[in-house]
């Protein structure tokens, strides 16, 4: 854009200009102006999209930082490759001072474009031209000329004005150096959308800073039954991935962990997984307990922090078992027991059993129990029995089919016979991410605006008509019609010809389309 | 100074009514989806005995796109009532059996899990669990109908009708790779079960739609602008060479491997299953045949440039002859590699041991072998283990249309590019009268851009609210997020070019073809070639 069209330029330069020498510019007040005017203009603006989209496409191409397999990319890569990259900010592009800086001076191209601008949209709905001559009418993307008897002028023009109404333009109906015009729009606002546009757009960049400056987001594993006060935030240097760990207010204590699956005689992977549910219960000082069950794409909010579940270990544990427990007595009835995770079971006799631990892959490392893998293998759960008497012992208990495995498979501990019916699988611990996102409320109502105001630039225009009615002789008009409109050029031709069709009194159903 | 009049009430004026006929033209869209619904509800009553399968209704689907699309061109050429709407009727055809497909895949997804669950005495879990939005396969059949739908919208208005003659062929590739991906049905990650997902994806997949035809309309635009063919010739074989230079692991020129082409091999039994190793088997001839037409297409790129700057006559001619053959080298090449993948029987034969190594440390992290541990086993170790591989009993290797979907439709792309410049320099002039006022079509492609670009902007909104609900950011500069954002910001300097003085009309054309081959970046590209979250789809 030239500086003599750009009246941002005329307003800046004036007072910057030396008092004697109004002639001649100063050279740095011409260099400031032609910066903004740069700054300012459309065509800048197109050319840092191209850059921006160029810089995320070597993000894409380049592995980032903090992309999983990035230490086996890097290894990979060459010393020429790993310094240049290195050099170029490559590896974490997104957080490059120069990819920050593009993004700063988009929004300042923005802000300035759209105050170039605004001035001559807001002129639309400011002064609205009511007027025009025939040659200007004539010159309009849709237009005609039409003759029609009887009447006055005015009410020629009340005609026109009336069937402009019916398509629900907005008309004015004015008088000037002798001659009628009509003028009728609609969706004059439409010229602003575009500002709005840019508005919303601006909010979402804003809670995006806000979120990079002040938020924080980690992990935390909770295994049932214990507690955290803590999640841990990793950070990336190149392949070298840092871990620190950020206190919280509260405590987490983590009272049950499930996994929900398809086929629940299948694995715990998360191919055969519907849900995995974490309850926590969250203790505040100053603020009491809470209990809630943070989900798969079912977050928790608490005061600033969402908590979401993120993943889990896969180590093979059961929620809960259910066991059948026959003493060793001649003709006893067997007896079922259902048992929680750390719960205990009373038998009638008055014996308890407690669930103290389950193994997937059971397998007795001298006296120790332990697991082989992280399948279901071969279950057992280990079991301490307390009698009523005070004695206590530790049992494994196996299903059926593992009968014949081992010295410790259906031996009777403390007088009873104890099988593994069936268990609940779930991981050993389930970790939830942490975040506190101070930005993120802004995105939203960024978003919320920029659906609104898109809607409001691509589905309405900005539509306009003017007629100019003069007397051609006794009792005849000839009436010049023209209009154009900024957006959805067909839908305006098809209401223009409809209207002058309507207007010459010409059959407007004649015309049906095709099929 | 102007003064306002009130203008008397009782003046009588002609009322213009809101006129019904005008819905009569959207029948083919409202009878392709209605009809599909029907179907569905009634598959969905009836069960899958006695019903096509969804397999089955998008290979209609296909059949009616790419008929629709032989009449749409006729008709460009040698315009006919008859024909314009017999095209128009069989794409409504072609709507209806994709979107029947994909309604009848919900129903199946849905049955299948049913046995499983119920049989446990489990809980169903909601319905959209199962929306056919769950990989790839699903996503290009939604994608294709996309398309088709914009194109129906479009054919509203009838010298518009002609988009179809573009927009379906293009379908019809989607529609083509889709069948190279494979439809299996498989469980749906976890992360994905969420209600953002079937507004997110079909947010996706409409826009992309959409995208499809702005693109159509913006290569019809240079075309009726004045852009000469030879100049488009240019352009879709650098598209063709870049292709066929790059597939198989650059293999076709490359000094070692020159004039070889190899397909993935595929490894696990069974319909539906299996995957594609890293690993190529050589076939016969498609080497050979994709190096003429690259070849031919290099000779071609010569000719036309020499044309267009020196304005030779016979540079163009012999330029027009050799865009021909290379056209049918590279429909031979084609023939070849999928006649090749079904008949191919001794695949061990046909891998060249050279990859030994190279696969061998990839068969180790498949094992579970840390990066370093794979990095201490000696080259002869890992060639080992390759080989035993390959010869192992019970694991046979095969080959399958499925090994490289993406290689197989980018190839099948730069024929349609090649043959279209084909079509296009044929009576050049006679299809530019025939098409629309380039304002018309300008007015089309800044529509369609436009809705692009609101959707994108709400498929980037529903992604980073989906993100933020369940991977804890809203927005984290994934592959597949960055690679529609890119899109949005191409789809942005179309919009924006076109309102800056002396860049509008072509400037803006070139912008939303560009921002369509990024889509079809973010589409495919995300998915097979780079790393990240969006990997499934």
């Amino acid at each position: 854009m030239s500086a003599a069209t750009n009246p941002q330029t005329k307003i800046m330069s004036a007072p910057l200009a030396a008092p004697r020498s109004v002639a001649v510019p100063r050279p740095s007040a011409s260099v400031f102006a032609r910066a903004l005017d740069l700054l300012s203009s459309v065509r800048f603006g197109v050319v840092l999209l191209v850059l921006l989209a160029a810089a995320c496409m070597v993000g894409m191409l380049i592995m980032q930082v903090n992309v999983e397999g990035f230490a086996k990319y890097y290894a990979e890569l060459s010393p020429s490759q790993k310094l240049l990259y290195g050099s170029l900010g490559f590896f974490d592009i997104y957080h490059s001072w120069y990819f920050d800086a593009m993004l700063v001076v988009l929004s300042l191209n923005i802000v300035l474009s759209s105050i170039e601008r605004f001035p001559g949209a807001w002129t639309y709905v400011s002064r609205k031209k009511l007027d025009a001559s025939a040659h200007w009418i004539g010159g309009q993307e849709q237009h005609a000329a039409l003759s029609v008897e009887g009447g006055d002028a005015q009410s020629v023009a009340v005609r026109v004005s009336a069937a402009c109404e019916s398509l629900n333009l907005k008309t004015r109906v004015t008088e000037k150096g002798g001659k009628t015009f009509v003028f009728a729009e609609r969706g004059a606002w439409n010229r602003l959308g575009a500002y709005a546009v840019h508005v919303a757009l601006l909010v979402i960049f804003a809670g995006g800073f806000l979120t990079a400056q002040f938020g924080h987001t980690g992990q935390m594993a909770l295994e049932p039954d214990a507690s955290a006060g803590e999640m841990s935030e990793t950070f990336f240097q190149l392949d070298q991935p840092q871990t620190t760990t950020v206190a919280l207010p509260f405590e987490v204590e983590c009272t049950d962990i499930q996994q929900k699956l398809i086929d629940k005689s299948g694995p715990t992977s998360p191919t055969n997984t519907l849900d995995w549910l974490t309850s926590i219960r969250i203790k505040d000082p100053g603020h009491g307990e809470t209990e809630a069950v943070v989900r798969m794409n079912k977050p928790f909010d608490y005061r600033g922090y969402r908590f979401f579940q993120a993943s889990f270990v896969p180590e093979g544990k059961a929620r809960q078992i259910l066991l059948r427990v026959t003493p060793e007595d001649e003709g006893a009835q067997p007896q079922d027991v259902t048992i929680r995770r750390n719960g205990t079971a009373t038998l009638a006799d008055g014996t308890r059993i407690k669930f103290a631990d389950f193994f997937a892959d059971f397998v007795l490392e001298g006296t120790r129990a332990d697991t082989q893998s992280p399948d279901y293998n071969n279950p057992a759960a280990e079991l301490m029995i307390s009698k009523a008497s005070g004695e206590t012992a530790k049992a494994y208990a196996f299903p059926a089919s593992a009968a014949a495995r081992g010295p410790v498979v259906g031996r009777a501990v403390a007088g009873y016979k104890i099988q593994l019916v069936d268990f609940e699988k779930v991981g050993a611990a389930h970790v939830l991410s942490v975040q506190k996102d101070p930005g993120a409320g802004v995105v939203y109502v960024g978003f919320v605006l920029l659906a609104l105001t898109l809607a409001g630039v691509f589905f309405f225009a900005h539509q306009r008509v003017w007629a100019l009615v003069e007397e051609r002789g006794e009792g005849k008009f000839e009436v010049t019609i023209g209009g154009n409109t900024n957006r959805n050029r067909l839908a305006f031709e098809d209401r223009f010809r409809r209207l002058v069709k309507a207007l010459a009194g010409e059959d407007e159903e004649a015309e049906v389309q095709q099929i | 100074m102007s003064q306002a009049i009130k203008h008397p009430a009782t003046i009588a004026a002609p009322r213009i009514k809101f006129r019904a006929d005008g819905l009569l033209s959207f029948l083919p869209v409202v009878l392709a989806v209605g009809g599909a619904v029907a179907l569905a509800l009634l598959r969905w009553r009836t069960g899958g005995e006695h019903f096509p399968s969804d397999g089955a209704l998008m290979m209609l689907a296909l059949a009616c796109y790419l008929t629709a699309a032989i009449f749409h061109l006729t008709n460009l050429y040698a315009p006919s009532t008859l024909f314009q709407r017999i095209g128009l009727w069989t794409a409504t055809g072609g709507v209806f059996f994709n979107l029947a497909s994909w309604f009848v895949r919900w129903v199946a997804t849905y049955e299948r899990e049913l046995a499983v669950i119920t049989r446990q005495g489990g809980e169903m879990p909601w319905f959209f669990r199962y929306i056919p939005f769950a990989n790839l396969y699903d996503l290009s059949l939604a994608f294709a109908f996309g398309a088709g739908l914009a194109t129906l919208l479009i054919a509203h208005r009838q010298n518009f009708r002609f988009i179809g003659a573009l927009s379906l062929p293009l379908a019809s590739i989607i529609l083509v790779l889709a069948r190279f991906i494979g439809g299996e049905i498989t469980n749906l990650p976890p992360v994905l079960d969420s209600y953002w997902r079937p507004i997110h994806v079909g947010t996706a997949s409409l826009s992309y739609g959409v995208a499809l035809v702005c693109f159509a309309t913006a290569v019809v635009y240079l075309l009726k602008d004045g852009v000469k063919t030879e100049a488009m010739a240019v352009w879709s074989s650098l598209f063709a060479l870049a292709v066929i230079s790059t597939v198989s692991r650059f293999s076709v020129f490359a000094p070692a491997t020159f004039g070889t082409y190899g397909a993935s091999a595929f490894f696990g039994a069974g319909e539906g299953r299996g995957m594609s190793l890293p690993l190529r088997v050589e076939l016969p001839y498609v080497g050979w045949l994709l190096v003429a037409s690259g070849l031919l297409l290099v000779g071609g790129v010569a000719l036309f440039g020499r044309y267009l700057a020196r304005e030779s006559e016979t540079a163009r001619a012999w330029g027009r002859r050799l865009l021909k053959l290379s056209l049918v080298a590279q429909g031979a090449a084609i023939a070849a590699l999928v006649w090749q993948v079904k008949t191919l029987t001794s695949v061990v034969e046909h891998i060249d041991p050279r990859q030994y190594a190279k696969f061998g440390s990839y068969l180790m992290e498949q094992q579970g072998l840390a990066a370093q541990q794979v990095a201490a086993l000696s080259q002869s170790q890992l060639e080992r283990a390759a080989a035993e591989f390959v010869r192992a009993p019970g694991g046979e290797l095969f080959l399958s249309l499925r090994s490289n979907p993406v290689e197989l439709s980018a190839l099948i792309a730069g024929f349609t590019a090649t043959l279209f410049v084909v079509i296009f320099s044929f009576r050049t002039e006679r299809l530019r009268a025939a098409l629309p006022p380039k304002e018309k079509i300008d007015s089309l492609m800044y529509k369609t851009g436009g809705v692009t670009f609101a959707g994108l902007a709400l498929l980037l909104m529903t992604g980073a609210i989906w993100a933020n609900e369940s991977w804890g950011r809203y927005w984290g500069w994934d592959s597949k997020e960055t690679g529609a954002f890119v899109a949005f910001l191409t789809y942005g300097a179309f919009l924006h070019v076109r309102i800056s003085r002396g860049w509008t009309g072509r400037a803006a054309a070139y912008f939303a073809i560009v921002a369509f081959l990024l889509i079809v970046f973010t589409y495919l590209g995300v998915s097979y070639l780079l790393p990240g979250l969006h990997s499934y789809a």
